[in-house]
């Protein structure tokens, strides 16, 4: 279940992330709140999943998801670039997570 | 003091661009204090400095990205944060570190490193100073 969590979290931090974007363009209330859900949310994710995983193994992996999220969110829904160097960093965050899963 | 610290870096004079990666610096302090919060905070007032301290790391982000490079401070950060979260697990709460465990720590560093270096930056803050 901690690491069910852990990629929850980095998924609400990428939603928050692409909140703090939007707020940037329409300046509204409901897009703040959202903001703040999400990263709370994430937060509490990865403080339930620290008791069982150890605090720095959590968080690299944590900042991992979150950064490939986004990166896949950018690719997908905003077009950005798909080129071999990103997905290769891709693969390489993923792989480490999944190792660092399974040498825990 | 502790305030006394804060306005003496912020007002000093001096190389600015200095002074705002020593901003970077102390927002890696605050990130791996509040990382130790989440995992170690059990009563309201650790809580309340733990959401604190995450706010904080957030303005001074914005802060340090207003006179650096963006990508570059997301980089300097994201990686001291990590080595500094698992230093810390490790040497002050005894958390088990072994070698393979540290080199996946180092590839997922590099890939999230690389991800972020190799990504165009699309906001305006980016600069070239």
């Amino acid at each position: 279940m901690a690491w069910v969590a852990i990629i929850l979290a980095g998924f609400c931090e990428v939603f928050g992330v692409a909140m703090m974007n939007r707020f940037q363009l329409d300046r509204k209330l409901s897009t703040v709140l959202l903001l703040i859900i999400s990263f709370g949310v994430s937060l509490l994710l990865l403080s339930y999943a620290m008791n069982t995983v150890s605090m720095g193994i959590a968080y690299a992996v944590w900042t991992g998801i979150g950064t490939v999220g986004g990166a896949l969110v950018g690719m997908i829904f905003f077009g950005e670039s798909t080129n071999w160097r990103r997905i290769l960093f891709i693969i390489m965050i993923l792989t480490a997570a999944v190792g660092l899963k399974l040498a825990s | 003091m502790f305030a006394s610290v804060f306005f003496r870096l912020f007002s000093m004079k001096g190389d600015i661009m200095l002074r705002h990666w020593l901003i970077v610096l102390i927002a890696v302090l605050f990130e791996v204090g509040w990382v130790v919060g989440l995992k170690h905070a059990h009563t309201p007032l650790a809580w309340i400095v733990t959401v604190i301290a995450v706010c904080f790391t957030f303005y001074l982000l914005l802060v340090a990205g207003k006179y650096l490079p963006v990508g570059t401070v997301y980089t300097v950060f994201a990686g001291l944060g990590t080595a500094g979260t698992v230093l810390v697990g490790a040497f002050v709460f005894g958390e088990s570190l072994n070698a393979i465990k540290i080199v996946l720590l180092l590839l997922l560093m590099a890939g999230v490193i690389g991800l972020k270096l190799v990504t165009p930056a699309s906001t305006e803050t980016e600069g070239d100073s």
